[in-house]
């Protein structure tokens, strides 16, 4: 009777698929109800980004970031200015340093909190998925007030950021960080430690930490595998080494190493640490200009560079190639999402269909970025 | 057994824990709105209005803009057309309006008196506008100064084509006048694509306009006979403060 086995199905998941976030085929492998095989098929948003950036000059590329991690667009602007920035050796604003930590972990926090909504409404849970955009509706409405853009932001830019911002704006922030805490509990009575929620994610698409390293994968998926790393603290950018915050560590009492909910929990730690980083971002920013004093046509040096940075999603290179000209030559973008959907086949292999979406919610995937 | 019966109290109580945080929402106001047929702006509990540096669409000044087609250099998706042909000898165009904004994105247009476009820190910005009121602001505050410029050129096409655009706001901030900038508008979608392209140089304006009706706007021969005085009493005023 063992010996005896069913016939395999193939089964179309997406690309026109609620829980795939975007637009993601699965080819699944199917023997029953179990998954022998998952293929993920990519490419339905793809823009040329890195073509197109050898045609524009380097300040027009900074909106076309923004379309790459729609989500997260402030952490994409700051990846490539501060690419472009080593390469021209450009010395920063004090002032402009920290309005761009600022804006990077209140970015981190909105998509850290879409990240906790849709993966609630994966698991079947709707409630959370309105308190969510609750709160990261004041986080858009503090962006629309310094950079006038609720999406694409367009706010960093090569020797500084856009637009000053006023002490209004920053009470507006002060404010929200007073309120936001209490309601990260509230987020975690309400879906993290709900016992159908637990039965659903804890133990379910293990990713062991050799796994995560030989696949490359960054950010709080690496994280919740086990393994310490954070670009912030482990090789800090901008003035994050001059404040204090922990990396987050996976939860062993609850959940087991690298499993979905791990990978969810993670993210709601992190929330945490970043309203830790930005009170102190709001007791120790100077007063000052907000723009280096350049040319205006920005031409970096012959050479190349590559430089990494942490965003919600995890580390987002740019490689820049410049002839010493106002446009590169070439530009790749390393993207945290690819290597986080190359390493979903690993994962779902002997999962069951349902856990399929389980896994691809965890792993906080935006389309966006993996096809540019 | 045991575990059995643990397993549905630890689900019930749970689901309880998170009842509660809903149920205390039935006691807040509600934050819904009604879109379409209840506006942002309308004055209501939890609706704030939009904010004044809102990149909606683009909108122009063309009595202002001197044809330098920076914004059409600049523009990643080219979505902005220009041509431009010289003036006739002899015709001359008011100058520029000076531009002040705030960091708070407040506009001032006018004339400039004390300020450059180069902020001093520690200096004021003094500007009257056009309805002869003066504003004054210390120059931590100031943005953006631009001052008056002279018009040397004749805009025959001014086109936008806003169903290219990508609202990145590049173009507004390479203006050389600031007489390019985004409105708060952002709902402007239509059937057509092709009214999305916007026209707004108007040739119309140039018509009338011959070398001595401009310098003097005068019909008869005497009072063109008293504007060449003029002129020539302004240029030799120019050499002296020159």
């Amino acid at each position: 009777m063992a010996d005896l086995r069913t016939e395999e199905m193939e089964l179309n998941m997406g690309p026109q698929h609620p829980s795939t976030h975007g637009v993601l085929r699965i080819v699944l492998k199917l023997d029953g109800e179990i998954v022998l095989d998952a293929e993920p098929h990519i490419g339905y948003l793809h823009r040329c980004f890195e073509k197109h950036a050898e045609n524009l000059t380097y300040p027009e590329i900074i909106p076309f970031t923004d379309r790459l991690d729609y989500i997260a667009a402030m952490n994409n602007n700051l990846g490539f200015c501060v690419t472009v920035e080593k390469l021209m050796q450009l010395e920063i604003p004090e002032r402009a340093e920290y309005l761009r930590v600022l804006v990077a972990e209140l970015n981190r926090i909105a998509s850290h909190l879409l990240a906790f909504g849709t993966y609630g409404m994966d698991m079947g849970a709707f409630t959370p998925f309105l308190y969510a955009f609750r709160e990261r509706e004041h986080i858009l409405d503090f962006f629309e007030a310094i950079c006038g853009a609720r999406l694409t932001y367009n706010y960093v830019r090569i020797g500084g950021v856009a637009r000053d911002v006023t002490d209004e704006s920053l009470k507006l922030v002060e404010k929200f960080l007073e309120d936001f805490e209490p309601h990260v509990h509230e987020y975690n009575d309400l879906l993290s430690y709900n016992r159908i929620f637990l039965k659903r994610t804890v133990g379910v698409g293990i990713l062991s930490p050799e796994a995560a390293i030989s696949y490359g994968v960054t950010g709080p998926n690496l994280r919740a595998s086990g393994v310490h790393w954070d670009l912030r603290k482990d090789e800090p950018y901008s003035v994050y080494d001059r404040f204090e915050f922990d990396v987050p560590k996976a939860n062993t009492e609850i959940g087991e190493i690298g499993d979905c909910w791990n990978r969810y929990m993670i993210r709601m730690y992190e929330m945490i640490e970043s309203v830790r980083i930005l009170r102190q971002v709001l007791n120790q920013i100077p007063d000052g200009p907000t723009m280096a004093k350049m040319r205006a046509a920005i031409r970096p040096p012959k050479g190349e560079v590559y430089m990494r940075t942490e965003t919600p999603r995890g580390e987002l290179g740019f490689y820049i190639l410049s002839d010493g000209k106002n446009k590169p030559v070439r530009v790749k973008g390393r993207s945290p999402c690819f290597t986080a959907m190359s390493a979903f086949r690993e994962i779902s292999r002997g999962l069951m269909i349902a856990d399929i979406t389980a896994v691809i919610g965890s792993l906080d995937i935006v389309l966006g970025e993996i096809d540019r | 057994m045991r575990a059995y019966f643990r397993n549905i109290y630890a689900a019930v109580s749970t689901i309880l824990i998170g009842m509660r945080i809903t149920f205390k929402e039935m006691f807040h106001p509600s934050v819904t709105n009604q879109y379409p047929y209840q506006y942002y702006f309308e004055k209501r509990k939890n609706v704030r209005g939009i904010h004044k540096g809102f990149r909606g669409q683009l909108y122009i000044r063309m009595e202002d803009c001197i044809g330098c087609k920076k914004c059409a250099m600049i523009c990643p998706v080219d979505c902005i057309y220009i041509e431009t042909s010289r003036l006739e000898k002899g015709i001359t165009l008011s100058d520029t309006r000076a531009v002040v904004r705030l960091k708070d994105q407040t506009v001032w247009i006018g004339e400039l008196l004390e300020g450059d476009e180069k902020i001093e820190p520690g200096t004021v910005v003094k500007l009257r506008d056009l309805d002869g009121n003066l504003h004054e602001s210390p120059s931590e505050h100031v943005e953006h100064v631009v001052t008056s410029k002279k018009r040397r050129l004749k805009l025959d096409r001014f086109d936008i084509d806003m169903s290219l655009c990508m609202f990145c706001g590049l173009c507004t901030e390479v203006c050389s006048t600031s007489c390019l900038y985004m409105t708060q508008t952002h709902e402007f979608s239509t059937y057509d694509r092709a009214s999305l392209l916007f026209h707004f140089a108007d040739p119309s304006i140039y018509e009338g306009l011959t070398p001595d009706e401009t310098e003097t706007k005068a019909e008869d021969g005497a009072d063109a006979s008293e504007g060449r005085k003029q002129k020539a009493a302004r240029r030799r005023q120019r050499e002296e403060t020159a």
